[in-house]
Order: structure tokens, then sequence, then C-alpha cells
């Protein structure tokens, strides 16, 4: 297929979105600047300039132009001043280059007062221009001032350009300057361009935030001829400014503290973070003790440059030469500053890596949480003659603290247990694990849980209490052929036992495991008639919230369990019912908190039709409230 | 530059430029050929192709020297480039000068 050359790229149309330039370099004096600025109008009318915009940008660079010579300090008088015009087809940028002490930009243009009779050149710049920036560089700064032009059909001069013939030579001579400059900028841009991308494919490798900002400091000495750099960094969070990065082992000094410090005692990168500018740093003009960048040498000088991500200081950036050669010109200082805005960059890049990184630990350790409580709950509970067990857990989060087991003692005896680790994450797993490992070793043929409590508080108390951690618990002993049970707490809900018919609530109190390094648990007995049964359950299930706020509480469970007591159900019928009561109580309200409940039940129904299991299925603790199949 | 006397009035006109290098020396001129009680100061601004902000400073200075102790003289800027006339407006000179077209 024949290549075509697309529209936008046809060579006529790029000198057009160039703009055309024109720079004057004249000597520091007034009547040289007059002239200058009177060839830039006669320039700009050839662009097609109205009356009026001719007129506002020759009175803008002629302000610019008088406060260079009038303000330049005595070594920049010697120096000539730069004034240049860009003139685009949508606007115009006017351009001085100043050798004075700087000023500085008012933020906004407040109309001064009609009878003030100086100081309205900076005033009449910034309203008769849309945009006006001030770089300050070490010996010269440039004001950059931009105008939005209002006709854009060119229009040929007009009476405005009165340029003589001595003005056209001196323009020649200075177009001669401008091109050699020109062509040094371009240079000069290109190799920091250059330096710029290469780090960058660099980073795109390794992601390697210190090797990237070595490569690229090293990479900015050589643009700017300078010998030294210190690079700290404020970790976030914090008011330390850290060495991040020198050019010579011993730059490196202790974190400089953003405090509250007077200014002339402060360290030059101090007064740069908290000015969030650049400032300058002279080794002569330091004091001995207080400033690290003497290290440097007695003799060198140097910028500080802050590193600011928006608003936000990241830390500063020291570069300079040993040797008081002289100091960074605009261009190198503007290199400065574009290479401490990229180095910025790269510094909040690398953290919200690293943050990404942690998110994902932190997910990671969750899942691994989730999958220590999955593998706790019991896959099949114990069968014991006529009677079932089912169980239901639902958990709020990711991961919680609820568990439930059933250690069969013997042929018609098993212990039931209902326990709720406080806490989340990776440490609660893990202590429900020991927990459940430590109550499977001493269960036993125990029919003592309050002395099966006051063990497991004594062995999990050093460890739960250093971690701020406890454990309520249920236990509950019961001997199916003598339908008796003896019933203990650790601070946990009571249990409801079903005995003929009716449901009763057996409140045990005591204290949760972890809390107090010896105490001892009572227990209460109870014996139960047929239909018979008993529900353990965390209070998840009674601190559940409906839309209007209520609370499912201790009393709703109980009546409703004292509704389907009467005629025998199975526990999985039990269990089921239960779960879709909760669901429907909570409606379209989130779960806070875990809700696990396990149910014991006399089942005459079942009891003829058991086949050969002895086992029953657990819920999937993946897929709530669910009968389901045995995990594999 | 022209200046003309007539009684207590003052006329200026002829100003090619009133800008960093002439603002001062103008104003001088002006204001040594000033009446001791002018009543009319007129300065003719028709051939005035550029004023920047010391250009301002002397024809504010002008303003100070005539109508000190003096509340019945007229300041009046003659026939300003439109370019010019926004500058006075922009800057507030307006109010101390009339500006007139004639």
């Amino acid at each position: 297929m024949p290549a075509s050359v697309p529209e936008s790229i046809r060579a006529d149309s790029i000198p057009a979105q160039r703009g055309v330039t024109n720079r004057l370099s004249f000597r520091c004096e007034l009547a040289e600047a007059r002239v200058a600025t009177r060839i830039l109008r006669a320039f700009l009318a050839e662009q097609g300039l109205d009356e009026t915009e001719q007129f506002q940008c020759e009175l803008c660079l002629a302000e610019a132009c008088n406060n260079a010579v009038q303000y330049a300090t005595p070594a920049g008088a010697g120096l000539p001043v730069t004034a240049e015009v860009i003139c685009h087809p949508a606007r115009v940028e006017l351009r001085v280059t100043d050798h004075t002490a700087g000023f500085s930009l008012p933020a906004d243009c407040n109309p001064i007062e009609p009878d003030r009779e100086n100081g309205r050149g900076l005033f009449i710049i910034q309203s008769m221009m849309n945009e006006v920036n001030y770089y300050r560089g070490r010996d010269e700064n440039t004001l950059v001032m931009r105008k939005t032009r209002t006709s854009q059909q060119h229009r040929p001069a007009d009476d405005a350009a009165t340029a003589t013939l001595e003005d056209a030579r001196r323009q020649l001579e200075s177009c001669q300057q401008t091109i050699s400059g020109m062509a040094r900028e371009l240079c000069f841009r290109s190799e920091s361009l250059a330096a710029i991308f290469r780090c960058c494919t660099e980073l795109g490798r390794t992601s390697d935030l210190e090797g990237f900002g070595y490569r690229l400091l090293h990479d900015l000495l050589h643009l700017t001829a300078a010998d030294w750099f210190v690079m700290r960094l404020m970790p976030a969070g914090s008011s330390r400014l850290e060495v991040f990065a020198v050019s010579a082992p011993e730059l490196r000094s202790e974190p400089l503290i953003l405090g509250p410090g007077v200014e002339p005692d402060l360290a030059v990168e101090l007064t740069a973070a908290r000015r969030r500018r650049d400032v300058e740093f002279d080794a002569r003009q330091a004091r001995p003790g207080l400033e690290p960048l003497r290290a440097t040498g007695p003799e060198a000088n140097g910028l500080v440059q802050p590193l600011l991500f928006g608003d936000k200081l990241l830390g500063t950036l020291a570069i300079g030469r040993r040797e008081g050669g002289t100091p960074f010109s605009v261009l190198q200082a503007e290199m400065i500053r574009t290479f401490s805005e990229f180095m910025a960059m790269q510094v909040v890049n690398a953290r919200h890596l690293e943050e990404q990184v942690h998110a994902r630990l932190v997910a990671h350790e969750l899942d691994i949480a989730h999958r220590i409580q999955r593998a706790l709950l019991p896959r099949s509970l114990p069968q014991l003659a006529g009677f079932r067990l089912a169980a239901s857990w639902e958990s709020a989060r990711q991961v919680g603290g609820d568990f439930y087991d059933a250690i069969p003692l013997g042929d018609h005896s098993m212990l039931l247990v209902v326990a709720d680790v406080m806490g989340k994450g990776v440490p609660a797993a893990m202590f429900a694990t020991i927990m459940r490992s430590l109550l499977r070793a001493m269960a036993g043929r125990s029919h003592h849980p309050a002395r099966l409590l006051r063990r497991l508080n004594e062995v999990l108390y050093q460890e739960l209490s250093t971690v701020g951690m406890f454990i309520t618990a249920q236990l509950v002993y019961v001997d199916l052929q003598r339908r008796h049970l003896v019933a203990a707490s650790a601070g946990h809900c009571p249990v409801l036992l079903i005995s003929g018919g009716n449901v009763r609530t057996l409140r045990v109190t005591g204290t949760p495991l972890g809390i107090l390094p010896r105490t001892t648990y009572r227990q209460h007995s109870a014996t139960f008639g047929s239909p018979g049964g008993l529900l353990l359950y965390t209070d998840g299930l009674t601190e559940a919230l409906n839309p209007a706020g209520e609370m499912f509480s201790h009393d709703r469970l109980a009546q409703w369990l004292a509704a389907r007591a009467e005629s025998p159900m199975s526990a999985d019928a039990l269990r089921d019912e239960l779960a879709a009561e909760m669901c429907r109580f909570r409606g379209a309200t989130p779960l806070r908190d875990d809700q696990a409940f396990m149910v014991l039940a006399e089942d005459a129904a079942v009891a003829h039709d058991r086949g050969g299991t002895d086992v029953f299925a657990a819920p999937d603790p993946r897929s709530p409230n669910l009968a389901g199949s045995p995990l594999s | 530059m022209k200046i003309e006397h007539d009684g207590n009035n003052l006329r200026v006109s002829d100003i090619a430029e009133l800008n960093a290098i002439n603002a001062s020396s103008f104003r001088d001129e002006v204001r040594a050929a000033m009446p001791t009680m002018p009543s009319t100061i007129e300065i003719d601004l028709s051939q005035t192709r550029f004023v920047d902000s010391s250009g301002l400073g002397a024809l504010f200075a002008l303003y100070k020297a005539a109508s000190n102790g003096n509340d019945s003289v007229t300041l009046r800027l003659l026939n300003p480039r439109p370019p010019i006339q926004q500058l006075f407006e922009l800057t507030q000179l307006h109010r101390l000068f009339e500006i007139a077209r004639r």
C-alpha cells in the first residue's frame, strides 16, 4: 500500500506552528533599550498585530527592559540585556533577560492608586499580558510574558515600523548573536532531554529509585558543569529531610528537621524547603556548625531546589561547584529546576508503587487468614444417636474471629464449642487455630467445661495479653444418653436450651480468656426433656441490625426458637430457617459482625433413615447458610 | 516639544514619546514654565506615539504641581491615541486629567 503524507506534517504548515522569533541583545542603557523595543514593535507590526497589541507589547517590553537597565547589579551592568519576541498565530511571547538581583511578581494585579508616581511597570505588564512568569537564575533572570492575539490575520507593516538604517544594522548584528546562542541552547537542551529519556528507560526496567536518582543527578552534574549534589527526601508523614543521594560520601550528614526555627539560623536546604522555592548557597557566607553544605568546600557555591509535587514537599536537591567558579546561568538553573520536577515525579511514582505492594501484602495476609479460618471449621460434625448437629457461619469481613467445633468424647457425649476471637487478620486466625488445637488436645474425657476454660486461660493468657487480644467462648458438655449437659462460659453469649417443647436460657458468667492471668469459671448443669436441643451462637446474631436500626436481640432469638420448639424439627431445617430469618431481618443492612451458630436437635424424623453414615455434612464455610457437601 | 503660554493657560504639544529617557526632562521643563496659579493646562498628545510608566509618572508629577493649593485648575490631555487612552484608563490617570478630543 503506498504511504501518504498526513496533512498535519506537510512542510509548509510547520513554521506557522513554531512561531517566528526575533531576539535582540543590547548594552545596559535606557537609550539602547528604547531602540530595541522600537525594533521589536516594528517586527510585531510585520507579523500583523493591530495597533493596540503593538503598543501593549512595546510598552511591556519597554517596562521590562527599563527595569533590567535601571536595576542591573554592578556586575550585571557590564552585560547585555536580551529581549526576545516569539510570534505565534494565536499568541505572542515576550522575553527579557536581566542581570538584576531579581524581583518578586505580585500574586495578583490590584489596581494601583492613581496618585502613585512610580511602580506602575509590573502592574501594567500584569494587566496587559495574559500570563507572566519570572524565572530567577543565579546571576540572571528571565521575565516571560504571554499575550493572546485578538486579530490573527496577517497585515502588512503600517507606519509604526520606523526602524532606521542604524536600527537595521543593530538588528542584523544581534541576529547573528541570536543564532549562535540558539545553537548552544539547542545543543544543551537536547543533551538534557537525552539524559532524562535515558534514565526513564532504565527506571522502567528496574523501578530502583536510588539507582535512578544517582544516574539522573550525575547527568545533571555533567550538564550544568557542577561537581557536587546532595539530595534529601522527607519520608511520608515525617518532617525529617534525610540524605537520599550524595555525589561524595563526605557530604552525607544527619537528617535536617523541618521545625519552627528562625530563618537566619537555618541550613540553606531547610530555607529552600520552607520557602518552597530555590535558594542560593555560598559556603563563604555559611555559618559554621549550622550548614551541612559547608562540607562541599570553603569556596563552594550552588543552588538548593525544593522537590515539590504540587504543594507537597518531598525533599530538596542541592547542587553546585566546589571552587567559587561562575554561578549557574539561567538556562542551567532552569535545567536544575526541570530535573528536580522530574525527580519529584519519580519519587511520587516510587511511593505509589510501594503503597501498591503494601496493599497487595495486606490482601495476601487477609487471604491467608481467611484460609486458616476456613480450615478451622470442622469439615463434618459428629453425629450421635438420635440427635443431629448443624452449623452456620457467615463472615462480615474477609476474616472474622468466630469459630465453632464439636469434639466427640464418647459414644454418647461430646463437647460443643462456639468462640469469638476479638481482633482480625492473621493474628486472630492464629489464636483461633491455637485455641482449637488446645481444646482438642485438652478435651480428653473431661466432663468439666469450667476446668477446661481455666486451663485454656492459663495457657493462652501470656500470648493473648501481650497483643491485647482476648477470646470469648462457650463450652457445653452434652451427654445425650442421660439427656444431661454442663455449660461454662468465658464471657460469651448464653445458650438456648430446648426441653420438652420449651426454650430456656442458660446464662453462665465468666471472664473472657486472656483478661486475667488466673481465673476460675463456674458451670451450670441441666437436663432436657424430649424433644430436646441446644442453640449456641455468637453475638453477631443477637447484635445484628435491621434497616430501622433495631437489634435482633437475645429475646427475639429465644422467641423465634420457642415458636419452633413445640414440634420436632431437624437440626438442618432449624439451621436453614434461622439463617433465612437472619437474612430477612437484616434486609439491605450490611453485615456488621460475623454470625456463627450451632444447633443440636433431637431428630426423630431423620433417625430412622440414617443409613450407614455416621457423620453429617457441616456447611461449607465459603457458601454461608447452605448445607453443602463436605469439603474435599 | 512646544510650550505655549496664554495668560494663566499653558499648552504643551509636539511630544513624540513620554518614556524613561525623556520623562524627567519633560516634567522639569513643563513645571518650570507653569504660571504660579494656572487656570488650564493642556497637553496635546496627538503626535505622541508612546507613553510608558515613566511618562505616566511625569504626567502625575505635573498634576501634583499644578493642583497644589489650586482647586480651580483644569488639566487636560488632548487627543491621545486609543491604546494610550486605554493605558490612562488602566492606570486611573483619567480621574486626574480630563481627556478631550478636538
